[in-house]
């Protein structure tokens, strides 16, 4: 009773859903919002836990995790649990499964993306820091094709010119990239890999939940979620928070496993998935049934225009979607207009 | 606004175009939409169920039907004259449906190639000023806020870019053109070829009414021409990149419908009426005549283009030459045949072969 009137005092501009389970995040989502991000690491988990201890909704509720059945409240640790486990030899993983095609499928969400300089990226379940990179280095090669540009225009930039160049408080906006995920592991070893590659500037790691992101509203002109949004217990939670988050005028991009087209490629693709993948987490990783769950979770994930139509139902807009190896994998794409 | 099915005349054949009265009507009522503007916001509010599905295009304008005679009607009072109020109304029809022509142009090259666009809007409250106005629309709006920043960036993704942002919206909604620069330069040549046609049914209205002199075929001609080129002035530095945009084979097509859709206009205004082998040629020659003073216009450096308008005057009156040489050759031609005709007719009763036995 006293959380609803705490609620209700609190203006929650865009608190669509009457479920006591929102309300309740949402006092306690503005809490978090004013701390720091740092201590948001802290508070994002025992965030959740207490979400899910107010009420027993949430355990009522019962959701697919993998094939199984199993209670909206579990699924979230479970998932987590499967990605602590795997953090260490994910990206070997990745390339083994995929014969390095995932390297491929991200390259084009970064092309679709096509992100213009002073562009900011937040980049949700990014762990390991795949797309944040490629990011980086795509809007380094812009800024670098300008000034290339620019020079065989045959001017020769004057030492004022160079100077405005250096970067300097409150100047044009940089590009930036926040890559936000839900598991201290995988930000562990991406956070490695980022020194070992020397990049220092324009990269922050956040811990945070998609259901519940720890960011102001119109924050970011892009949002993506690369193979993540199958994890999330609530898609349409996801989605909502991800308009939220985004500028008017921002894009959502997600990348996902999805519907193969072609029935005969989507027999040898089931095949594959369920005799190979899981013997390769077993050899590999050591672990049998977290790549189980991967690929019954690709199952479980709607297809194509379903999740096109989920987007549209959070609330965006010119929402299409592109087929990427026959279908193994869809990347999808949405605008907050 | 949101016609969305595609009007294709496969090639410049307005006179059939408007015998379709499907067209007509289509036509009447976009153009009494523009003109009015006064449903602008009854047209968001049909068009925010679905923007491209055809069965609501087809409901849309049976709605609209209705609404657009009367103010048809009453646009059509305005401006036609005693004596000639059928081919005002015709006039009226065809300017109406080259607008329609050119807005579905206009608006087919910001549509971007989305499979299902959608507006749902389910409790959207807080967007509902972007839903009334359709996508096209506001992809329209950040074409023409583009165009300020052409100068500076070139025909390219980044003046959109800055376009987007000076709408206050993020510089990531440039991804809605898949064809950036194709797109902002069609949009420029559709919005130029609109303003031409109204520069142009105005024009003919003054006549009409008696306030201005009616002018020859030639000096119509010329003046249409130097008013359309003129349109480029503020981009003429970068109009070398646009042009070399349309000639990209995926833009081919719809720069072509555009020129053909010009010239025609142009001739329509004109006082052209014909319907045989003249229609073909006059309007070859005339995107002739466009197409190399624009080019001469590319590279001109004199004051205020004269050099240009120097050249254009030159190739009309060859034009001009050209027509009175050719009704002299064939009146030569037929004279001659007739003298020889006359003097086989004369060797043949000399030689006695005319008499009859």
């Amino acid at each position: 009773m006293a959380a609803n009137i705490h609620c209700s005092i609190i203006n929650r501009k865009r608190n669509f859903l009457s479920h006591c389970v929102i309300n309740m995040a949402a006092s306690v989502r503005t809490f978090v919002r004013s701390l720091s991000r740092k201590n948001a690491c802290f508070t994002a988990v025992l965030r959740r836990s207490e979400c899910r201890g107010f009420t027993g909704a949430a355990e009522d509720r019962s959701t697919h995790f993998g094939f199984e059945t199993v209670s909206e409240a579990e699924k979230a640790s479970k998932v987590y649990k499967v990605f602590e486990n795997v953090a260490q030899k994910y990206d070997v993983m990745n390339d083994a499964m995929s014969l390095g095609i995932h390297r491929l499928w991200k390259d084009a969400l970064l092309h679709v993306m096509h992100p213009q300089p002073g562009a900011r990226l937040l980049d949700v379940a990014g762990g390991t820091g795949d797309i944040a990179f490629r990011f980086l280095d795509y809007i380094r090669s812009q800024q670098e094709k300008q000034q290339r540009r620019a020079m065989s225009l045959g001017q020769t930039p004057s030492w004022r010119d160079i100077s405005d160049g250096y970067p300097a408080g409150g100047g044009a906006p940089e590009s930036a990239v926040v890559v936000c995920d839900i598991n201290k592991e995988m930000l562990k070893v991406g956070r490695q890999r980022a020194d070992s590659r020397g990049v220092t500037t324009g990269l922050s790691w956040v811990v945070g939940d998609a259901e519940e992101l720890p960011f102001n509203d119109d924050q970011f002109d892009l949002y993506s979620i690369a193979f993540g949004i199958r994890n999330v217990t609530r898609i349409d939670q996801a989605l909502k928070e991800a308009l939220r988050v985004l500028k008017p005028g921002g894009r959502f991009l997600c990348l996902e496993f999805s519907k193969v087209t072609n029935p005969v490629l989507e027999r040898l693709y089931d095949a594959y998935s369920f005799q190979v993948i899981p013997v390769l987490g077993e050899v590999i990783a050591g672990d049998w049934k977290s790549y189980q769950y991967l690929v019954e979770s690709i199952r479980k994930f709607p297809d194509q225009e379903e999740f096109k139509g989920l987007m549209e139902d959070a609330g965006f807009f010119c929402v299409q979607y592109f087929n990427l190896t026959g279908g193994v994998v869809a990347l999808h794409s949405g605008f907050k207009l | 606004m949101y016609v969305n099915f595609r009007y294709q005349a496969e090639s410049p054949k307005s006179d059939v175009a408007r015998r379709l009265s499907v067209l007509l009507d289509m036509a009447t009522l976009l153009r009494g939409l523009r003109a009015a503007g006064a449903l602008r916001g009854l047209g968001g509010v049909l068009a925010a169920p679905t923007a491209t599905n055809p069965q609501f295009c087809r409901l849309r304008r049976g709605f609209y039907c209705a609404a657009l005679r009367l103010q048809d009607e009453s646009k059509s009072d305005k401006a036609s004259s005693s004596s000639s109020s059928s081919s005002s109304t015709s006039y009226h029809e065809h300017y109406q449906a080259h607008s329609a022509q050119q807005d579905t142009a206009g608006q087919h090259h910001s549509d971007p190639a989305a499979e299902g666009t959608s507006s749902s809007a389910d409790g959207q409250s807080e967007y509902q000023d972007e839903e009334y106005e359709s996508e096209e629309q506001l992809q329209a709006r950040i074409l023409t806020a583009a165009l300020e920043f052409v100068p500076l960036h070139g025909w390219s993704m980044e003046a959109i870019a800055a376009g987007a942002e000076s709408l206050g919206l993020s510089s990531a909604s440039t991804g809605m053109f898949i064809n950036g620069s194709g797109e902002l330069v069609l949009h420029f040549i559709a919005d130029c070829n609109t303003k031409l046609t109204e520069i142009l049914a105005e024009q003919h209205n003054q006549v009409q009414l008696g306030q201005a002199e009616k002018k020859k075929t030639s000096e119509f001609l010329r003046d249409a021409v130097e008013t359309r080129l003129r349109m480029y002035i503020p981009y003429i530095e970068t109009w070398p990149q646009a042009m070399s945009i349309l000639l990209l084979p995926h833009n081919i097509p719809d720069s072509l419908k555009h020129l053909s859709n010009l010239v025609d206009d142009i001739w329509y205004y004109a006082g052209d009426r014909s319907t045989d082998m003249n229609w073909y040629t006059k309007r070859a020659v005339l995107t002739g005549i466009y197409n190399t003073t624009e080019l001469v216009m590319v590279q001109d450096s004199s004051p205020d283009f004269q050099d240009t308008w120097a050249f254009l005057d030159n190739r009309i009156q060859d034009v001009v030459n050209m027509a009175t040489t050719a009704k002299q050759v064939q009146s030569t031609g037929e004279a001659v045949v007739q003298g020889l005709m006359g003097a086989a007719v004369t060797l043949k009763n000399l030689a006695g072969l005319n008499q009859r036995r």
